[in-house]
């Protein structure tokens, strides 16, 4: 049998209206629709992705990622608050002044919730997962959201300690632990290869970083500051001599990190993927040219900003119309406006900011990017599906609530 | 098309047509024929592999069709609404066979949790969030108040001073004379009392209309209050006021009740680090909620302590009263917080009330000179009230 090749059947314009009605049913209802927008643009996403013709399907809910949500935030508000307290009493009984009370009052409750944003995002993995299906046959993943938390930590830890040189081991080995717990049917994912396959990609980023902070540290050694006064805000204010181009050149160097940054993750990305097998020796691959993504996500990211920047100067314009309109019809408030009024139209115009923003993202960035992933998805020796079966229904308790809550949600 | 039935007659009364068939089981492509037979609610879809000839039969009544697809070139369809199995329609003519068999196809709607499980997560949710702003939160923040230590709580006030009026752009005022007129107003107001640490009392250049009490006894007067009073008795009971704050402590509890409630607002909109208007709003209601009764207790003891010294506790009221009929909104305090009228109102028949209560007057608390020194400790001759706002 021919190897089975992926269409996708998306259209930006069914995109846009989709994008743009349910993001103003997301302001109507003052963000309460988000749950049911995620639910549609991966309803309309999976039905575009076409292995071998048949489309996917993505079966999850509106309603069941509302109630995850609240199941979420409920215990992310009790683990919050246990932190909270901890920190508290960690500031009062051992911290001597003023700066360390802080430093444990700041410090300890948003590193707490380091590991639960690992936890938030594999649990939203796997009810992604739980509610795809393909040819009627459902995906899965098995649970262990804390062994990937504790992971992530401890091979962030490593990466810092190596000072980035063994980033592309906690690239491989979270691919690998979330791959190997991943299902289609009876039949798992299996990641092979080796981290050390991942150094080509890696060491632009590495090279550049270092030498960023080297020219940094010639800056500093090579100039001499001098304090002239303080800014209003009370911030020093200095006159730098001798050597000053390296302090011009971070802007160059920064944008380079950003870009070898992207590099690196789309190519780890495709050879990883060229390394996956499904069950018993069914391969397929992925091989979106790495060229092609970085230049979407180049040229999404500008175009992205430029569309929203104009349609924020539109709303912006729009709502101080709404304003004076008011104050049209009665004087009194324009001179002294409610304060219910200004926080309204002002609520009103950042959300729709917000929503153009997402829309624009979904057009410029999402859709171009699963499109040619999507395309170069290739599923060889189809026959080998004829060993797969179908797998139970699995419930999980808060449909990706976690990562709802804390923002750590992907794309959409 | 036709030659796999072998009664012509038989087909041509039916439709006749072919589509995919995965049977929920394995993902294995079936091509099956599809013929609807009988009528009404016992009307069925038979589907039969074209290979092997085995016969499915769907009742119509219960199919679905899978909503919201990409493209409008294929149609899939379910027995019903929880069976994996999925019939993918590609060719118009067998649409055409199901759409006339079925004329009110209904969407796919998987299996959702009832309305009042909804409503019951929502009220647990409300509960928990309840509990633990109202609860524990403010229970934590006078425990924690009262067990840090008297050194690092001043230490701390003294970082927050030097921290938010130079973000704000304002600096210390201070003038020889005014300095000694502000030592004066302090030492009557707190004569023969006790409080936690020995008080600090300054004045900012800040023109809104405003006085806190951070942690450790650091007070400070904005510029702009002390241009808006008419009289050192009104700056006095705002004084009076913040000390009430430091007797109480309340500086500390704010900055342990915004501790306490890090990223708990945040939750609710889906940004944890609160950034959004909407938690930055809801934020300010709750601390503005947890303020209220602190308020009202500095405003007791400010009462209290006018009275010792012989002014007039009716002083709070009066000037917060003028400053609203001027349309001057006022905001003392612990921080700033959105002060409502009603609350204000109360807070001036509280002080009235009080003055009713009756003292011994014993002169103005400041003399002319000290009055104009104070009024000019930054730098300034005091523009005309008003226009001010806080």
């Amino acid at each position: 049998m021919p190897a089975l090749k992926t269409e996708f059947a998306g259209d930006r314009g069914d995109l846009f209206q989709l994008a743009f009605r349910t993001g103003l049913l997301t302001v109507i209802t003052f963000g309460l629709y988000r749950f049911w927008q995620t639910t549609r643009f991966r309803r309309w996403y999976w039905s575009s992705v076409r292995p071998g013709g048949t489309p996917m399907e993505y079966t999850g809910t509106g309603q069941e990622k509302l109630i995850g949500f609240l199941f979420a935030i409920i215990l992310l508000a009790i683990y919050l608050a246990l932190f909270n307290a901890l920190a508290m009493l960690a500031a009062i009984f051992t911290s001597q002044g003023a700066s360390a009370f802080l430093i444990y009052g700041l410090m300890l409750a948003p590193l707490s919730l380091i590991p639960v944003i690992f936890v938030a995002r594999y649990r939203a993995r796997r009810y992604i997962m739980s509610r795809s299906r393909w040819r009627g046959i459902r995906f899965a993943m098995s649970p262990g959201a804390w062994g990937y938390a504790w992971r992530a930590c401890l091979y962030g830890l490593l990466v810092l300690l190596s000072f980035g040189l063994l980033l592309p081991l906690r690239t491989f080995q979270l691919e690998k632990y979330l791959t190997d717990r991943s299902w289609f049917g009876t039949a798992r994912f299996t990641q092979f290869g080796h981290f050390g396959q991942l150094y080509g990609p890696v060491i632009p980023f590495l090279f550049c970083l270092y030498g960023t902070v080297a020219m940094m540290v010639y800056g500093v050694l090579n100039s001499s500051w001098t304090q002239i006064g303080t800014d209003q805000n009370g911030m020093p204010l200095f006159h730098i001599s001798g050597t000053t181009w390296p302090f011009l050149a971070i802007y160059p160097a920064g944008l380079l990190i950003l870009l070898f940054a992207a590099y690196y993750r789309v190519a780890s990305f495709r050879i990883m993927a060229s390394m996956k097998t499904l069950g018993d020796g069914l391969e397929f691959d992925i091989h979106p040219r790495t060229r092609s993504l970085v230049r979407i996500h180049i040229l999404g990211s500008i175009l992205t900003g430029v569309a929203s920047g104009l349609a924020a100067a539109l709303i912006l314009a729009l709502a101080f119309g709404v304003m004076a309109a008011v104050g049209v019809t009665s004087t009194d408030l324009v001179e002294n406006p409610p304060v219910t009024l200004i926080v309204l139209t002002t609520a009103m115009a950042v959300m729709l900011i917000l929503v153009f923003y997402n829309v624009f993202r979904q057009l410029f960035l999402t859709f171009p990017m699963v499109r040619h992933v999507a395309e170069t998805l290739e599923i060889h020796e189809p026959e080998l599906l004829e060993t797969i079966r179908q797998r139970d229904r699995e419930d999980t308790r808060d449909a990706g609530g976690f990562a709802d809550a804390l923002d750590v949600g992907a794309a959409f | 098309m036709l030659q796999s039935i072998g009664n012509p007659e038989f087909a041509a009364k039916t439709a006749m047509s072919y589509a995919e068939l995965y049977d929920g089981i394995s993902p294995v492509q079936q091509r099956v024929s599809l013929r609807v037979s009988g009528e009404g609610p016992q009307a069925v879809l038979e589907l039969k592999n074209v290979e092997t000839h085995a016969v499915l039969r769907w009742s119509l009544a219960d199919m679905r069709q899978v909503p919201d697809q990409a493209r409008d070139d294929t149609f899939i369809f379910t027995p019903d609404d929880t069976d994996p199995a999925r019939l993918v329609i590609r060719e118009a003519e067998a649409l055409r066979v199901l759409v006339l068999a079925i004329p009110e196809l209904r969407p796919l709607r998987p299996a959702n949790g009832s309305l009042l499980k909804v409503l019951g997560m929502i009220g647990a949710a409300a509960a928990a969030f309840g509990a633990i702003l109202f609860g524990l939160v403010p229970f934590m923040a006078d425990r924690g108040a009262e067990m840090i230590p008297p050194q690092t709580e001043i230490a701390l006030g003294q970082t927050y001073f030097e921290q938010v009026y130079p973000a704000r752009g304002a600096h210390e005022c201070s003038s020889p004379a005014g300095d000694a007129a502000l030592a004066a107003m302090q030492a009557r107001l707190t004569r023969g009392v006790a409080l936690p640490f020995p008080l600090r009392t300054r004045v900012v250049s800040d023109p809104s209309l405003n006085a806190t009490a951070l942690p450790g006894g650091h007070v400070t007067l904005h510029r702009g209050l002390i241009e808006a009073a008419e009289s050192p008795e009104e700056v006095a009971a705002v004084l009076a006021h913040e000390i009430g704050h430091v007797a109480h402590r309340d500086g500390m509890r704010a900055v342990l009740q915004g501790m306490g409630s890090f990223g708990i607002i945040g939750l609710l909109y889906g940004d944890f680090l609160g950034g959004s208007a909407a938690a930055v709003v809801t934020q300010q209601l709750i601390t503005s909620s947890y303020s209220r009764d602190a308020e009202a207790r500095a405003d007791a003891y400010a009462h209290e302590l006018l009275a010792n010294a012989g002014v007039s506790p009716g002083a709070l009221g009066v000037f917060f009263e003028r400053l609203q009929d001027q349309g001057l909104d006022i905001e003392l305090g612990v921080f700033q917080h959105l002060n409502t009228h009603p609350e204000l109102l109360s807070r001036i028949e509280a002080s009235a009330a009080a003055a009713g209560i009756g003292f011994v007057e014993a002169g103005p608390i400041l003399s002319d000179a000290e009055w104009v020194a104070l009024q000019n400790i930054c730098g300034m001759a005091a523009p005309p009230a008003g226009g001010v706002k806080g």
